[in-house]
């Protein structure tokens, strides 16, 4: 008797594979895949980084600008970590508009009533620096920048500002040198005689 | 006959594709971040040149205010809108071809005006108010910054200039070839200039400075302020520490001497200061205004030269003809005296005397000023002053003003000023070559010296009165006041 499901024997090229076969697909398939993973993981890491770097770059360029304006102004300086005031001449009106110097009988000049002045406070506050002119609305220089650190070097007629933040290239966390090679210099001349010290103009 | 494995190629089609698409996609988003990157640095540096422009702007300013300074003809204010007046309302439009970042051109525009608020009340002198715009065109794509922040700090202008405001001439922005506007950034600067006295140290020299060695004392003090001086004289327990010494040259021969103030060369040294109070420094540079000869129109021709005893009256009125003279020279000796009369009651008044040939004062001869005068002299020759010297009957330096007139080039004339043990004058000849010789260890020199070169002969104390700072001719521009205008 011959079974309906005897077909005899089967062609070669119709056959399946042997568990080894599929074993060793199966790997070379998952070692491809994870190093394809590993590969993208990595890439997006390191863009995501690189791009982090650039823009925490961009923000400490924009943040020590920012600072020079008014160190160039400034008639008086006083620094801390992460929180900087500078006092810079009542240049503007109520309305904005310029206003013309006073003589002040000992050789200088001020603007709007002697001895008044405009506040311009840097602060870092919960991951964002700011820019803020006497009362008026704190203005965001830079966004999630918790990591930024800026500080001052004040030598009178000379002040050095310094900025720095943590990289983000190793998951580990930045360390110390790589810290300290992210930091943004800028030396700035004050134009203006000093209240709060003994300087000379220029 | 049927091809296999075509479904093999297919997918190795679509895996070729799919790497590509996701390297594309990387491709693309660096070039996006390098090109933000880029076009921030490009901004930068240009917004950092545009302020390097308008800096340069004051600087030429303050160029045109000194030129205004020397003898006519000064060539003063050439080639800007409108000469100078009463009132300054220059503005020029400056095109300093290929100075700019990638070569592009530089636009400094600088305006001087003169307030009548800036005038100091107590000398008359005029200070400026300089604006300037410097601007640079965007050489880069005219893009605002990804950030607003950076847009906000570095105002680009994209399509209108912003400075428009009537401080300065609006001017709109270039176009180019398809009409367009040409992108730039601009920054503004005030800056407020006041003016520097001739008498600004103890002593400026052109060239050397030789105190010998008399262990002298330099120091100073302040006729105007009781709290610096008393009675408006030297008072050693109110000494300041404000006796300047500068030369343009490079040696200050100090002798030992002791420095209450900042010592000043141009690249040059100081040798024997035993004791400066303030700094020392080596960047000095500061070429002194020639001093012009008088030009008046009107003079009191009642005395016309003085070689015996001679009284010369002064005006109460300042630069009035009465109060103004020519004299062909003063030469006194023996005990010829020249008396500068003043009102009797020693209430103010003034003479200015303009001396074409030389000033010999010796034996007993002597010129004295009497209480209440101001006497300026303008010398053309040379000065030489022994005997008895002159009495300064007010004791105040800024009471006995000696201007040395430039000499030509080729001739080398001098100052010899000295006879009494106490010397209280000015003096600003920076053409002559200047020796005040005291009495040993009792010389006291109340003033101020600006020579050639000066040398200081038996000079004991050197003290600067500050008041001379705001009095005399003027020498300099200095600023006092700098902001930018970043609305």
């Amino acid at each position: 008797m011959v079974s309906v499901f005897d077909h005899g024997p089967l062609p070669k090229a119709q056959g399946g594979f042997a568990i080894s076969e599929l074993i060793v697909s199966v790997s070379i398939f998952c070692s491809i895949s994870l190093g394809l993973l590993m590969g993208f993981t990595s890439l997006e890491r390191n863009y995501a980084a690189t791009s982090d770097f650039s823009i925490n770059h961009a923000d400490e360029m924009r943040i020590s600008d920012y600072m020079a304006l008014d160190l160039r102004r400034a008639i008086s300086v006083q620094a801390a970590t992460n929180d900087v005031t500078i006092n810079i001449p009542a240049y503007y009106d109520q309305t904005g508009a310029p206003q013309t110097p006073t003589l002040d009988g000992q050789g200088g000049v001020f603007y709007g009533a002697r001895g008044s002045s405009v506040r311009v406070h840097y602060y870092l506050m919960a991951g964002t620096i700011y820019r803020q002119q006497d009362n008026a609305p704190a203005q965001a220089l830079a966004v999630n920048v918790q990591d930024f650190i800026f500080d001052m070097t004040d030598a009178g007629k000379v002040v050095t500002t310094r900025i720095t933040f943590n990289p983000t290239f190793n998951s580990g966390g930045a360390s110390a040198a790589a810290t300290t090679a992210t930091a943004f210099y800028n030396t700035t001349l004050l134009r203006n005689s000093r209240t709060d010290i003994q300087s000379s103009v220029y | 006959m049927r091809r296999q494995h075509s479904t093999e190629v297919g997918s190795v089609l679509v895996w070729t594709v799919v790497v590509i698409a996701i390297l594309s996609l990387i491709a693309t988003e660096t070039l996006r971040l390098v090109t933000a990157k880029y076009l921030n640095a490009l901004q930068t540096s240009t917004w950092q040149e545009a302020l390097l422009a308008a800096e340069s702007g004051i600087d030429l300013a303050i160029v045109e205010l000194r030129k205004s300074l020397y003898p006519q003809p000064n060539q003063a204010w050439q080639g800007w809108d409108n000469p100078p007046g009463n009132e300054i309302t220059s503005y020029e439009l400056t095109t300093v071809p290929n100075a700019g970042l990638n070569g592009t051109p530089m636009t400094i525009e600088a305006s001087v005006d003169a307030p009548s608020q800036l005038i100091d009340p107590t000398n008359s002198w005029q200070y400026y108010r300089i604006r300037t715009v410097g601007t640079i065109p965007i050489t880069g794509p005219a893009r605002a910054s990804d950030n607003p922040q950076d847009t906000k700090l570095r105002r680009l202008s994209l399509r209108f200039e912003r400075f428009t405001n009537g401080l300065l001439v609006a001017h709109p922005l270039a176009t180019d070839a398809n009409g367009n506007p040409i992108a730039q950034i601009s920054r503004r600067i005030e800056a407020i200039v006041r003016p520097v006295s001739s008498f600004d140290q103890a002593i400026m020299s052109v060239g050397v400075v030789d105190l010998t060695n008399q262990n002298i004392v330099v120091d100073s003090y302040d006729s105007s302020d009781p709290t610096k001086s008393t009675n408006g004289l030297y008072d050693p327990t109110k000494r300041q520490e404000n006796g300047d010494i500068a030369t343009d040259g490079q040696l200050i021969e100090a002798g030992n001497a002791r420095i209450f103030g900042d010592v000043a060369t141009n690249a040059g040294t100081v040798s024997g200061a035993a004791n400066i109070t303030g700094v020392e420094r080596t960047d000095f540079y500061q070429e002194p205004i020639p001093i012009g000869a008088p030009s008046w129109s009107a003079t009191n021709s009642s005395v016309t030269s003085v070689t015996g005893t001679t009284t010369i009256t002064a005006d109460a009125t300042q630069h009035s003809a009465a109060s103004r003279y020519v004299l062909t020279g003063i030469s006194l000796s023996g005990s010829k005296t020249l008396t500068i009369a003043g009102n009797p009651n020693g209430t103010q008044t003034y003479v200015e005397i303009y001396v074409t040939g030389d000033i010999s004062v010796s034996g007993t001869g002597q010129i004295v000023i009497q209480p209440g005068v101001t006497a300026t002299i303008y010398f053309a020759g040379n000065v030489d002053i022994t005997g008895n010297g002159v009495l300064n009957s007010n004791n105040q330096p800024g009471d006995f003003m000696l201007y040395g007139i430039q000499p030509p080039t080729t001739s080398s004339e001098h100052v010899s000023f000295g006879g009494n043990s106490q010397i209280t004058a000015s003096i600003y000849a920076p053409g002559h070559d200047v020796t005040v010789n005291g009495s040993g260890t009792n010389g006291h020199v109340y003033g101020s010296i600006v020579g050639k070169t000066v040398t200081m002969t038996g000079v004991s104390n050197l003290h600067y009165d500050e008041r001379l700072g705001s009095t005399g001719v003027i020498n300099n521009y200095k600023i006092v006041s700098w902001f930018e205008d970043n609305r």
